[in-house]
């Protein structure tokens, strides 16, 4: 590789840093324009063989000087913030450093500043693709690395450019580099000082299940937006009871000029016991679900259709609107609260309402069409039903408000139009109701979700924003759907293959969600007091076991048998140290014939004198003699050997 | 010639410009992300640790795993270069090393751009040496900054390399022409010319034939004396050198005089002509063009601080210092 090429691929590395800055909007986008626009520039210059003086120096050098009071105007009223000012900074300074190359050797200034733009870029964002602009951002950094390495060390010795690392080293570093990050990065203490708070971006978007009004004076249209909402897990059996899930946020039950309003109502705290807030009570099957959402619209909570409890959030306030609940904020918007939620079948309200009739001015028409529609059913559940299954299979859902092309009022949706989404189907149906006089009311949020067979969570997206229609029946408010079944947000179908594609994008979302973005001191506690709990359960599962295997031991037969053998031990103990050595036991035999065997005397030599003493005895001794001797000599012991002399000596003393 | 590389130092590990840099940028990193708390910082904190953490094992394990030892060494010469090849092999199983600098005693820095792992590699060196006689190299010191420059590892490797270093060989163009002039002018015009008959006597070098052996005359002498025809004389000249180094003599004065002598037998062995070299108790002959042996033994010889007495020829040539007797000296 050439140093023009390597060059290049300096100013590249540089570039690339700065890209997510784009998406992470921390600094406008027209000093990221100038930024690259001078890299570029400086590119080319480099590539077409010229200097990559594109401004000259001189100049450069006096735009710098002045750029220390810009920095103060920068930070104090352009930008008004230090943050963005020093990211200006640091862009200026990248372009400045190469032009000053030719002259001064900064290539390890110039990557450093790369580094810095780098941090820039990681610390303002929020999406797991930042990980591959990681993994791109190091590899190249590190193939710069290892080329400033190899030419301090070349330049060392006075040789010229030799044969720097190659790419496949970078990839190696970098496997390894990323192997240590993670191991790293969950016992990374997490202490956090209150002297600046971390950088973070808000969910902006806004749709449907988000508004405080539905307001039909002007033309809607509710985008899918990827951004997840909320998870939701509810246990197997649960789930055919449960679902389809409906996230309840909003009460729509005033309307004024074309607009539904939710009513007001002052801020209640709601008292918890042991942590747990009762908000309505339970009526038929019940279950624990579990919610983790996005705390959105003045930190709303949205809550399965049928909670009648919840905990998890440290204080809990009824208002500002009917039947809205509402938490503290969290330390960043993209924090998400995690929910137990105790939900039923149907809830009633703690304390007996009677709710009035929605305030919707009727006209002729539409009561004449309410009229036809429930015939002379008076049950308001039937009348509703009836009202229902009407809009559901007359009228037609459109899923993009914008191509009706128009504002529209209720009445002209239910008597002309005949068609429009979710807002329109459940405006219509309490407008028909209210002409029958049934106390009825939009409910706003979400619908559907889908579920992720590999995280066994349902995931709520903001597309799957959603309006049905709650009605009265004497008691409590049941849910109707008017909206056509199959056209709801949230119930679409996909292939398998991008089911599992999607479920797979989940899962990879969620983790992130929860194991590095939000993973904090909290996480870390959790996870050194579950390593304590399992060493310590794992210590006293053993106690329990070994104290087990000893009660069981415990017998009277297990104490015999051990007393046995311990017994068999001895004897067999005692006895091997009883057994005489073959020469010991012939020496006892000599010494019967007055022949006393001393330490320095071979057997050999007892014997010559036993022959002159006792030559009968000697001849009978001498095989014994010669068979000791073969034992004592031999390279390997012969046990018969030895039992064979033993057994003939006492053969003999007889 | 200075052997040490500019980046020589005692140690093992230095913490290079750019590696105090990085650890710099990582405490402010590692600051910024405990401070705001966020993940994403931490994430690059990690990174960087990680970074930093496997370039100190890399470097370290890439050179804890190397071998080295001479494969050959040239014929070294004070003053002058002495080409060699190492033999490195790297044992790890893990890393490659790269961009080693290997330095130390009478090694010339050289770099090793990379030896693979579980592969051995030859790296010719250049060897200086300042001083005649047994050389041991002991230890060479391997540096690198591989992978990332951070560090700059040093290790120390002991090696058993030994050679025997010959004396200078005088470059000045004069010193040569002087030995020149010697063998053109007088010590030709005194031999004979070829033909049978005796011209003069030597003492006995292994691998004479005994047919030269003048018996009357080793019998007398006590020694072996061998006999020089006109025409072995023709084409040989006998050095005789002295190492008696009288005080006041100066070391540089003797080395002076056996790179003199070398000199003289390097430029005769050069210009064809057989050299016997005298010694105390040992007279060397040169064969087939090859001075090792006489070189060997210069590069040996200590200085005595007794005289000796050395026999020698009427026509011998002479080194030695602060003594001037009949014999003739270059």
């Amino acid at each position: 590789m050439t140093p023009a090429r390597r060059e290049i691929e300096t100013l590249l590395l540089t570039s690339f840093a700065a890209v997510p800055l784009y998406a992470t909007q921390a600094v406008g986008p027209l000093p990221l324009v100038m930024f690259h626009a001078v890299m570029a520039g400086i590119i080319i210059r480099v590539a077409m063989g010229k200097s990559p003086e594109l401004i000259p120096a001189p100049v450069m050098r006096t735009i710098a000087v002045l750029y220390i009071g810009f920095y103060i105007i920068d930070a104090a009223f352009i930008s008004r913030n230090a943050i963005a000012a020093s990211t200006h900074l640091v862009l200026f300074i990248a372009t400045y450093q190469p032009i000053e190359s030719a002259r001064t050797r900064n290539y390890s200034q110039r990557l450093l500043t790369t580094a810095l733009i780098f941090v820039a870029s990681i610390a303002t964002s929020t999406h797991i693709t930042i990980l591959l602009f990681v993994i791109a951002f190091g590899f190249l950094m590190f193939r710069q690395l290892m080329y400033v390495s190899h030419i301090e060390t070349v330049a060392a010795l006075g040789h010229e450019y030799v044969e720097p690392p190659s790419s496949r080293a970078a990839m190696f570093y970098l496997a390894g580099t990323a192997c240590v990050a993670a191991l790293l990065f969950p016992v990374v203490p997490r202490v956090r000082n209150p002297m600046m708070q971390g950088l973070a971006g808000s969910l902006t978007n806004a749709s449907t299940g988000l508004s405080d009004t539905i307001d039909f004076n002007r033309e809607r249209s509710s985008t899918p937006d990827p951004t997840i909402v909320a998870r939701i897990w509810i246990t197997p059996d649960a789930i055919p009871f449960f679902t389809p899930i409906r996230l309840r946020g909003a009460i729509y039950d005033r309307f004024s000029r074309n607009q539904w309003l939710q009513s007001a109502k002052g801020f209640r705290e709601l008292r918890s016991r042991d942590g747990v807030y009762r908000i309505a009570r339970p009526v038929g099957l019940k279950r624990a679900v579990t919610v983790q959402q996005h705390l959105m619209s003045n930190t709303r909570l949205y809550l399965p259709s049928g909670a009648y409890a919840l905990s998890g959030v440290p204080v809990l306030f009824e208002g500002p609107q009917n039947e809205a609940l509402t938490t503290m904020p969290l330390r960043r918007s993209t924090d998400m609260v995690t929910l137990d939620v105790s939900v039923a079948r149907e809830t009633e309200p703690l304390v007996a309402t009677e709710p009035r009739v929605v305030n919707y001015p009727v006209t002729k028409e539409v009561a004449a069409l309410a009229r036809q529609i429930t015939g002379g059913s008076g049950e308001p559940l039937a009348q509703a039903a009836k009202i229902e299954q009407y809009l559901s299979t007359k009228f037609r859902y459109v899923s993009d408000p914008a191509t009706i092309g128009h504002t529209m009022t209720v009445d002209h949706f239910l008597l002309r139009e005949r068609r429009g989404h979710c807002e329109y189907f459940a405006a219509g149906m309490v407008a028909l109701l209210t002409s029958l006089d049934v106390p009825a009311r939009i409910a706003g949020g979400f619908y559907g979700g889908r579920y992720n067979p590999l995280t066994g969570y349902f995931v709520i997206r903001r597309e799957d924003a959603h309006a049905w229609v709650e009605v009265w029946n004497g008691t409590r408010w049941t849910t109707f759907d008017p909206t056509p079944a199959t056209l709801r947000p949230g119930v679409s179908q996909s292939g398998f293959l991008r089911a599992y594609a999607t479920a797979i994008g989940d899962s990879v979302t969620y983790y992130w969600d929860r194991y590095v973005l939000t993973y904090g001191l909290g996480d870390q506690v959790t996870i050194a007091a579950n390593a304590i709990t399992a060493a310590r359960d794992a210590v006293q599962g053993a106690k329990a076991r070994l104290s087990e295997q000893l009660a069981r031991l415990r017998t009277p037969q297990t104490a015999a048998f051990i007393v046995l053998v311990l017994a068999a031990g001895a004897l067999a103990i005692s006895l091997a140290g009883r057994r005489r050595p073959v020469f010991d036991l012939l020496a006892s035999h000599l010494r019967g014939f007055g022949i006393v065997v001393g330490p320095a005397m071979t057997m050999e030599e007892a014997l010559a004198e036993l022959r002159a003493k006792h030559p009968d005895a000697a001849r009978e001794l001498e095989p014994l003699v010669a068979l000791y001797d073969e034992e004592r000599f031999s390279s390997h012991a012969d046990p018969r050997r030895r039992k064979a002399i033993r057994r003939r000596l006492a053969e003999l003393r007889t | 010639m200075t052997a040490t590389p500019p980046f020589a130092f005692d140690g093992v590990v230095r913490l290079t410009k750019v590696g105090t840099s990085y650890v710099l940028f990582t405490v402010v990193i590692g600051f910024a992300a405990l401070n705001t708390g966020n993940n994403a910082l931490y994430i690059g904190f990690t990174f960087l640790l990680g970074c930093l953490l496997l370039s100190g094992i890399a470097s370290k394990g890439g050179l804890k795993h190397l071998r080295v030892e001479f494969a050959a060494i040239g014929q070294p010469w004070v003053g002058r270069p002495a080409h060699g090849t190492l033999r490195l092999r790297n044992d790890s199983r893990i890393w490659n090393v790269r961009d080693v600098v290997i330095s130390g005693g009478e090694l010339e820095p050289v770099l090793v751009p990379m030896v693979m792992r579980r592969s051995t590699m030859e790296v010719p060196v250049a060897l200086h040496f300042e001083r005649r006689g047994i050389v041991t190299v002991k230890r060479l010191d391997f540096y690198t900054r591989y992978p990332f420059g951070f560090f700059l590892k040093k290790r120390r490797i002991a090696i058993n390399g030994e050679v025997i270093v010959f004396p200078r060989l005088l470059d000045n163009e004069r010193e040569r022409r002087r030995m020149e002039a010697t063998d053109d002018g007088e010590v030709a015009t005194n031999r004979l010319g070829p033909g049978g008959e005796v011209h003069s006597f030597r003492e006995y070098v292994r691998g004479d034939s005994l047919r030269h052996v003048a018996w009357k005359k080793s019998a007398s002498l006590g020694r072996w004396i061998i006999k020089q025809t006109e025409a072995e004389a023709a084409k040989s000249v006998h050095v005789v050198l002295d190492p008696f180094k009288p005080r006041g003599v100066s070391d540089e004065a003797f080395e002076e005089m056996i790179s003199a002598a070398a000199t003289y037998i390097y430029v005769s062995i050069g210009q064809g002509m057989e050299v016997v070299l005298s010694l105390p108790r040992v007279t060397l002959h040169s064969k087939l063009d090859d001075a090792t042996p006489l070189m060997r033994a210069l590069a040996l010889i200590e200085p005595a601080h007794e005289p000796f007495a050395i026999p020698h020829e009427r026509h011998a040539v002479v080194f030695s210092v602060g003594r001037h007797d009949d014999a003739r000296t270059a």
